[in-house]
C-alpha cells in the first residue's frame, strides 16, 4: 500500500499519539473498504451485521473480525493464483488450524516492518543466532505453521543459525559449544517459544557440558505465551532471574504477536511494557465490547495496516490486556504501551450433560 | 497401551459385584436419606446450590414419590449387577444423579468421575464414607464405588467395561464413540446421553394477557432453565418458537423482561463474549435462513429465524444465545423434532393438548414436554430411557 512507504523511511515509533489517530484512522477505514469489494466472506460479515460503511469511521467504530472465524473461513482479498504462501496457527480453543493467505506484497511488507522493528531493538547489523527449537526439515515454503513463520521470519537477521535442539528435542551440546565458542565474544541473538526457552535453557540444560558458561553477549529474544509452561507458575521477573543467573544473560525480551495479523508484533521495552509501532496498534473492550479505560483489563483488539491480501486488519482475539495507564515510558519512542495478562480460558460450564 | 495406576479411589476400594438388589430396596432409599440430610445439614454446603439441589432429590420423600408413579410395583424385578458411569467433566453433580439411578434400580457401581476436581464431588464423596460406616449398611457397602484417573487412561476404562453388565456414557458424542471402542461382555447394555439440544414453545396470545407478575414469573422460570447453568444444558432451550398471530409483541415483551434479569442477575465469565460474538459473525457469514438479531446485551443474543426446516440445529448455543422463529402451523414442528432434540418446554398449551399432539404426529425425535421452568428437572425417566426398567431386569413367573 501507497501509505506504507511513507512509514519506511521514518524509525518504527515515530508517530505521536496524534498523528497516529489520524493516519489509522484514515487508512483502516481505507482497508474496509479495500477488503468490502474484495472478499465476499468480509462482505457477507459486514452486510449481515447491518454495518454501514463511510470513511469517516472513528478508530473505535472499524469493525472487527473475532479470530476465531479464520478456522472456518478462508478469508481472502486476492486471488488464488496469488497466494504466496499460507500461515497456519493452532490457534485458541479447538484444534483447527486458522489460514491466513499472504500475498508476495504482504510478505515483503511484513519483513520491512520487522526489520524496521528490530533495527530499533538491536540494531542494524546481523547476528549470530542460537534458535531454541529443533530445525524443521520437512519444510514446506508455501505453507507455515506459526513456529516455522516465527523462526523464519527472525532468521532473516541471522547471520548465522544454529538449532539448540536434533529431531529428537534434545539438547546438541557439540554444535552449541561450537557457536559458543565462535561467538561468545560479541553480541549474538538467542531465539525461541517462551515455553523451549524455558524446559530447554533454564531446567533441562546441564551446565557441566556447555564449555562457555557466561552468556552476558546475548539478546535473547522470546515470544508465544507462557500458556504451556502456565503449570510452572513462572512469571516474566522469575524468567528473567533465571537467565541471568544461570548464564548471565541480560537482555531478555518478550514479544507479542498474533499470526492472523501480519505486521502485529511488538517488543518489550525496559519498563516491561510491550509498545505498539507505527504499523499497529491495540484497543481493549469489556465484556459488552465497549471500549477499555487505560489501567483496565479486557479483550485485545489489534489493528494493523499491513494485511491486504485478506481482511486482517482489524482483529478481536482471544487474549486479555491492558493499557498502561499515564505512562512515563520513553522507551523506543512513541506508540500504545500496554500489558499481556494471557488468553482467556476456554471456561469451565455449568450445566451441559444433563442435571 | 500405557498401563498407569493414577487411580485415586473416593468411595471404596474395589469394584466388584454383590447380589442385585430389587429397585427402591428400602435401604437404598435409607441411604439416599442419609445422604440427604448429611448434604442439607452442613453449613458449609449453603453455597452450593447444586448441592442443595441434589439434596433435596435424594431424600426419602422424593424417592418413595418417584418410586409410587412408577409402574414396576407388581413384577419381579432386579438390578442388572454391575454399572459402569463415565460421568461429564464440565458438571459436579452429575456423577451423584447417575449413582443414585444405579442404586435405585438396584445394581452395583463403579463411577468415574471428572479427572478435574470440584469441591462438591469431594463433600459428596466424604459424605457418602461417612455413611457407609454405619453398620445397618454393611451389605450394600460394596454397592458403590467412585474412582477418579484420567479420561486418557484407556487400560482402566477398558477393565471396568468388560466387567460390567451396563455403562451409562454421559458427556457427549466424542466421549461415547470413545467409550464403544471398549469391548463388553455380549449382554452388556450401554445407556449414552448424547449431545441433545432442546426448544421451548410459547402461544404469544396467552402470553400476551398474562399480568404483570405472571409474566416476571415466567421469564424467570425460562431464566432458571437457561441462565443457571450457562445455558449449557442439553435441556436448556436455544430455539423458542412463537405460537399465534401478535407475535411481534410478545416477543418484544419477554426478551425486554428477560434482559432486565440478565442485568441484574447474571455474570458469566468473559469468554462468553468471545463466543457468543463469535457464533453471531459466523452465523451472519454462513446462515441463510436468518432474518434479523438484536443483541440486548452481550449475554443474550436474539437470532430471528427466518422459516424452520428441516434438521435445523447441528450445534447447541450456550451463554444466553437464542433463536426464535415464528410457527403459525404447529404441524411444521416436526423440522425441529429430530432425534437430537430432547426436551421442549412450552408455556400456554394445555398438557391434554399436547398430548394429543404428539401421540398422533409419531416424531422421530423429541424425549420430554414439560412447562416452561422444569427444563432441567432431573428424573428416572431420562433422555426417553425409562432407566429404573432399562437397568434392571424383570423375572417372568407363569
Amino acid at each position: 500500500m501507497h501509505f506504507l512507504n511513507h512509514l519506511m523511511n521514518q524509525n518504527a515509533y515515530s508517530l505521536d499519539t496524534t498523528s497516529k489517530l489520524l493516519f489509522f484512522k484514515k487508512n483502516l477505514n481505507f482497508l474496509t473498504t479495500f477488503h468490502y469489494k474484495r472478499s465476499s466472506i468480509y462482505k457477507s460479515y459486514l452486510n449481515g451485521l447491518n454495518y454501514k460503511h463511510n470513511n469517516s469511521k472513528n478508530l473505535s467504530e472499524i469493525p472487527f473480525l473475532p479470530v476465531r472465524l479464520f478456522k472456518e473461513f478462508d478469508f481472502l482479498s486476492i486471488k488464488k493464483n496469488q497466494i504466496f504462501k499460507t500461515l497456519l496457527s493452532s490457534g485458541t480453543t479447538s484444534s483447527s488450524l486458522s489460514k491466513i493467505y499472504i500475498d508476495k506484497n504482504n510478505a515483503l511488507n511484513q519483513i520491512k516492518v520487522l526489520q524496521k522493528i528490530f533495527n530499533n531493538l538491536i540494531g542494524s547489523s546481523r547476528l549470530p543466532m542460537l534458535v531454541v527449537d529443533k530445525q524443521n526439515i520437512n519444510l514446506n515454503r508455501n505453507s507455515f505453521n506459526a513456529s516455522a513463520a516465527a523462526i523464519s521470519g527472525f532468521s532473516i537477521f541471522a547471520k548465522e543459525i544454529i538449532f539448540l535442539l536434533d529431531q529428537e528435542n534434545n539438547i546438541n551440546y557439540e554444535v552449541l559449544n561450537n557457536f559458543l565458542k565462535k561467538n561468545y565474544k560479541k553480541k549474538f541473538l538467542i531465539f525461541g517459544f517462551t515455553s523451549n526457552i524455558f524446559l530447554n535453557l533454564i531446567k533441562k540444560i546441564d551446565k557441566n557440558k556447555v564449555h562457555i558458561k557466561n552468556f552476558s553477549n546475548a539478546f535473547l529474544i522470546h515470544g508465544g505465551g507462557w500458556k504451556k509452561i502456565e503449570e510452572e507458575k513462572i512469571n516474566r521477573n522469575e524468567f528473567n532471574k533465571r537467565l541471568n543467573i544461570k548464564f548471565g544473560i541480560k537482555n531478555v525480551k518478550n514479544y507479542y504477536g498474533l499470526v492472523e495479523q501480519i505486521g502485529s508484533i511488538f517488543f518489550e521495552c525496559n519498563c516491561g511494557y510491550f509498545i505498539a509501532s507505527n504499523y499497529s496498534d491495540i484497543i481493549i473492550r469489556d465484556k459488552n465490547l465497549d471500549i477499555c479505560k487505560d489501567g483496565e483489563r479486557g479483550l485485545v483488539q489489534l489493528l494493523s495496516l499491513l494485511p491486504t491480501s485478506y481482511p486482517g486488519h482489524s482483529i478481536l482475539t482471544e487474549d486479555i490486556g491492558e493499557i498502561v495507564k499515564d505512562s512515563k515510558c520513553k522507551c523506543y519512542g512513541h506508540g500504545t504501551r500496554f500489558l499481556i495478562h494471557g488468553r482467556l480460558k476456554n471456561a469451565e460450564l455449568r450445566g451441559c450433560s444433563n442435571i | 497401551m500405557k498401563v498407569n495406576n493414577n487411580i485415586e479411589y473416593l468411595v471404596g476400594k474395589k469394584a466388584k459385584l454383590t447380589s442385585a438388589l430389587e429397585p427402591f430396596n428400602s435401604k437404598i432409599i435409607n441411604l439416599l436419606d442419609d445422604l440427604s440430610k448429611l448434604l442439607n445439614n452442613d453449613f458449609n454446603n449453603k453455597n452450593f446450590p447444586d448441592l442443595k439441589a441434589l439434596s433435596f432429590f435424594c431424600r426419602k420423600k422424593n424417592i418413595l414419590s418417584l418410586k409410587n408413579k412408577h409402574e414396576i410395583k407388581d413384577s419381579i424385578r432386579f438390578g442388572l449387577g454391575l454399572l459402569f458411569h463415565i460421568t461429564p467433566s464440565n458438571i459436579p453433580t452429575n456423577f451423584a444423579y447417575s449413582l443414585i439411578f444405579g442404586l435405585v434400580s438396584g445394581n452395583s457401581n463403579i463411577v468415574k468421575v471428572p479427572s478435574k476436581k470440584f469441591d462438591e464431588v469431594e463433600i459428596i464423596c466424604k459424605s457418602i464414607n461417612h455413611i457407609l460406616k454405619k453398620k445397618i449398611y454393611f451389605k450394600i457397602k460394596n454397592m458403590i464405588t467412585i474412582v477418579r484417573y484420567n479420561k486418557n487412561d484407556n487400560e482402566l476404562t477398558k477393565k471396568y467395561s468388560a466387567i460390567c453388565d451396563a455403562r451409562l456414557i454421559w458427556g457427549g458424542n466424542n466421549t461415547i464413540t470413545d467409550i464403544k471402542k471398549f469391548e463388553t461382555k455380549p449382554k452388556n447394555i450401554d445407556i449414552p446421553f448424547a449431545d441433545r439440544y432442546s426448544i421451548s414453545l410459547i402461544n404469544s396470545e396467552k402470553f400476551l394477557k398474562l399480568p404483570e407478575y405472571k409474566v416476571k414469573n415466567l421469564v424467570k422460570n425460562f431464566y432458571n432453565d437457561t441462565y443457571a447453568v450457562d445455558q449449557n444444558a442439553c435441556s436448556s432451550p436455544h430455539l423458542v418458537l412463537w405460537k399465534g398471530k401478535p407475535n411481534i409483541k410478545a416477543k418484544k415483551k419477554f426478551w425486554l423482561y428477560l434482559n432486565d434479569l440478565v442485568k441484574a442477575k447474571y455474570d458469566p465469565p468473559l469468554i462468553s463474549t468471545i463466543d457468543n460474538y463469535s457464533r453471531l459473525a459466523s452465523d451472519v457469514i454462513k446462515n441463510k435462513n436468518i432474518h434479523s438479531f438484536k443483541s440486548l446485551n452481550k449475554s443474550l443474543y436474539i437470532v430471528t429465524l427466518k422459516k424452520l426446516y428441516p434438521n435445523l440445529f447441528p450445534e447447541k448455543t450456550k451463554w444466553g444465545f437464542f433463536y426464535e422463529c415464528n410457527i403459525d402451523n404447529l404441524n411444521n414442528i416436526d423440522h425441529v423434532v429430530n432425534r437430537s432434540l430432547q426436551t421442549m418446554t412450552y408455556f400456554g398449551f394445555s398438557k391434554k393438548f399436547l398430548h394429543v399432539f404428539f401421540k398422533k404426529n409419531n416424531f422421530y425425535g423429541i424425549d420430554r414436554i414439560v412447562p416452561l421452568g422444569q427444563a432441567l428437572n432431573i428424573n428416572l425417566i431420562w433422555d426417553g430411557y425409562d432407566l429404573i426398567k432399562i437397568l434392571s431386569r424383570e423375572i417372568e413367573i407363569k
